[in-house]
């Protein structure tokens, strides 16, 4: 993957919005967001096989089956950030299907919230895997498909035994996760991503560190066309590298105080996954190299467009949650004894009276 | 039941209204919580399918539930139920209560279909009880506030008007919090999307201030690959008033509370009536005098406003209070079941119009030489 601390960035469209390689049929949108899935596959087509290039070669060596693995954790709509967007992995998968005869797969796990069928239908995905061929594969541990393998990594000088998806350890496996912060305010990185399918009894930083060594991701390809920081913000790049690099880069994005525990313990990572130790307690030295179009259109400043990305991502947290503060359900529960008004469903306090 | 309700008012032992509700999810605690602030009126049993929501039922006080209100209406003495169940039920709900003699005051939409709907009305008349529809847009204040403006003839002549509803739906909006339910994603269980849940509400609100609408033209779509609609555009004309409306609803938008996405725009000849005049300008400065106004009350005997800090929910609180208060006095209700049902066959006349011009799109064009 070039250089081991490397990220391959890329555009997703050409620096005047248009859709890269054919001008006639794909004029300069209005707006930021194309709607038309058709129409954003194809304009994703050479921009992920420039940021996936030696990957994809790599991958020619015809494993027997190659899981794409999405951040599709719950179905927002892809415009917000929220989620990676299909039509990536559409590109993807289209990529994957020219240069390999291996099987391909979409793989997602069902949560508490939310069964991964239902994700995947509101998504699009059973018809963009119908395209190539690919098979939708819900990894949940009670699902069919649900094996899983069970695997102890140091990490942070201690043990962390995770289990993870047989699928996912003998695969091939790329990971494409969404330029967002999580609820907890970390990076929904590649890591993160990985770490959704574990099943282990460690907190979710080491437990992502872990499960990203047993999977041996052989990519990671940072969905960033509509990052998330305080709002959606249409990024238009790609970022693609091994996992803890590229999930580094995405941690800095959001700025020094964004305190990422799984980067903290990246390192460790990164030297699985690079050959490279990187030095003693620091993050990873990363290098965002510009490739195909990206890096000979005279236009296009790619420096200046991650600068820019920094700055809108900067400190970036999701939305507050609408569960009251338990202060102002107690505050008003006063109020109404008082006042003699109703207390509202919002505002009682969960489980209690 | 309507011709007799008030001889009927002995199911609690005194005078009050004895009223049941019918599902205590979200919108039917809201109801409960209502219910139970009103003075009149006595909830004697609740029913859910859901034992969590029964829990909280039973923590409000409600002295007794059921798990299905088909008993609950068997065995409870009631003159009202509130039906505050998935649109699938409301026909099996009114059905049942019409059996047991007991007026009901249903959520909206009224019914899936005006089909459903013709054969609940049947049936409700055959059996002399009363039906009210849970229609809120025309009891929030800043609506009455647009409709007494318009009535007072202060932008004269008014030749268009707009509405827009938006929230975030089912799906909601991060951070993920609950599991989703289903049913309104399910066209047959909920009769329809975005149209049936949001725009259900701008239809009554719009003939309430206009008199009765024409759909001209519609339009439907959906933001992600949902089995409804999540979004609808709707051409409407008043003709009494003469005066063209767009609406417009969606469940695709994410929604911060207090803050609700909804405008009324009357443009008339001297200037535009709009429902943002009528809000408070900032939603905790008026929840903090609501309150103030009714923590005061107490000490002047006055009637608190029940739900007034919260703006929105009053409407609810209102809404049911007029149902209550006209089957307590043996008339309509002010919102009744053909109120609900004009809405419903505005929606239906909607979503046809739009599901015609989607199947032309669909329909490959002929090829003549």
């Amino acid at each position: 993957m070039g250089q081991s601390n490397t990220v391959r960035g890329a555009l997703g469209t050409d620096a005047d919005g248009s859709a890269g390689s054919d001008r006639s049929t794909h004029p300069t949108p209005h707006g930021s967001w194309t709607p038309s899935l058709d129409e954003r596959l194809s304009a994703l087509e050479s921009p992920v096989g420039e940021a996936l290039g030696p990957v994809l070669e790599s991958i020619a060596d015809e494993p027997d089956r190659i899981t794409v693995v999405p951040d599709a954790h719950y179905p927002f709509h892809p415009s917000t950030g929220m989620v990676t967007d299909p039509a990536v992995v559409g590109a993807v998968l289209d990529h994957l299907s020219w240069r390999t005869d291996a099987d391909l797969a979409v793989a997602g796990v069902s949560t508490e919230c939310m069964p991964f069928e239902r994700t995947a239908e509101y998504l699009g995905y059973p018809d963009l895997c119908e395209r190539t061929g690919a098979e939708l594969v819900d990894l949940a541990p009670d699902s069919p498909d649900g094996d899983f393998t069970r695997q102890v990594f140091p990490v942070d000088d201690r043990s962390v035994a995770v289990s993870v998806p047989e699928q996912l350890h003998e695969d091939t496996v790329l990971v494409v996760p969404s330029l967002r912060p999580t609820d907890e305010g970390n990076v929904a990185g590649g890591m993160r991503t990985l770490g959704g399918f574990a099943d282990a009894v460690a907190e979710s930083a080491p437990t992502a560190v872990a499960a990203t060594r047993a999977i041996e991701p052989a990519c990671c390809l940072f969905d960033a066309m509509t990052a998330y920081g305080d709002e959606p913000y249409a990024a238009n790049a790609l970022f693609a590298g091994p996992t803890p690099v590229v999930d580094a880069l995405a941690a800095s994005l959001f700025g020094a105080g964004f305190d990422d525990r799984v980067i903290e313990l990246a390192p460790d990572a990164t030297e699985s996954a690079t050959g490279v130790e990187p030095r003693s307690g620091s993050s990873p030295q990363i290098r965002v190299e510009a490739v195909g179009r990206t890096a000979t259109d005279p236009a296009v400043d790619f420096g200046a467009q991650l600068d820019t990305l920094e700055t809108r991502l900067k400190g970036g947290t999701l939305p507050p949650s609408d569960e009251t503060h338990p202060a102002v359900s107690i505050a008003y529960r006063l109020y109404a004894a008082v006042g003699g008004d109703a207390v509202p469903p919002q505002l009682e306090l969960r489980g209690g009276s | 039941m309507l011709s007799s309700t008030i001889g009927r008012l002995t199911g609690t032992g005194s005078d009050d209204l004895a009223l049941g509700v019918l599902g205590v999810g979200n919108i039917g605690m809201v109801h409960l919580k209502s219910a139970r602030s009103m003075p009149g009126v006595e909830v004697c049993a609740v029913a859910d399918a859901l034992p969590e929501n029964r829990a909280r039922a039973e923590r409000v006080g409600v002295p007794q539930t059921y798990d299905d209100y088909t008993t609950l209406l068997e065995r409870e003495e009631l003159d009202a139920a509130v039906i505050a169940l998935p649109p699938f039920l409301h026909a099996d709900a009114v059905e049942r209560a019409a059996a047991a003699g007991v007026d009901v005051f249903v959520e909206k939409p009224l019914a899936r279909s005006t089909e459903e709907a013709d054969r609940m009305l049947d049936t409700a008349r055959e059996a002399g009880i009363a039906v009210g529809v849970d229609h809120t847009l025309r009891y929030q204040p800043d609506m009455i506030g647009v409709k007494s403006e318009f009535e007072d003839g202060t932008v004269g002549h008014v030749p268009y008007a707009s509405i827009t509803r938006l929230n975030d739906g089912p799906l909601g909006r991060p951070p993920v919090e609950n599991a989703p339910p289903s049913w309104p994603l399910d066209p047959d269980a909920a009769g329809g999307g975005s149209l049936l849940e949001l725009g259900i509400h701008c239809f009554d609100v719009l003939e309430w201030l206009f008199g009765e609408l024409e759909v001209q033209d519609a339009s439907t779509d959906s933001t992600l690959d949902i089995p409804v609609e999540d979004a609808a555009t709707v051409l409407l004309r008043a003709p009494e008033t003469e005066t063209s409306i767009t609406l417009h609803c969606g469940s695709y938008q994410w929604e911060q509370l207090p803050e609700v996405n909804t405008r009324l725009r009357l443009e008339g000849i001297t200037g535009t009536i709009s429902n943002q005049d009528h809000l408070p300008q900032n939603f905790y400065a008026g929840a903090a005098k609501s309150a103030l106004t009714n923590v005061l009350g107490r000490f002047t005997g006055d009637e608190p406003d029940v739900f007034g800090p919260t703006f929105y929910l009053q409407a609810h609180y209102e809404a049911l209070s007029a149902f209550c208060e006209a089957i307590r006095d043996g008339e309509r209700p002010p919102i009744d079941g053909e109120d609900g049902r004009r809405s419903l066959a505005l929606a239906e006349t909607a979503a046809e119009l739009a599901a015609e011009k989607n199947t032309a799109e669909l329909e490959p064009l002929e090829v003549t030489r």
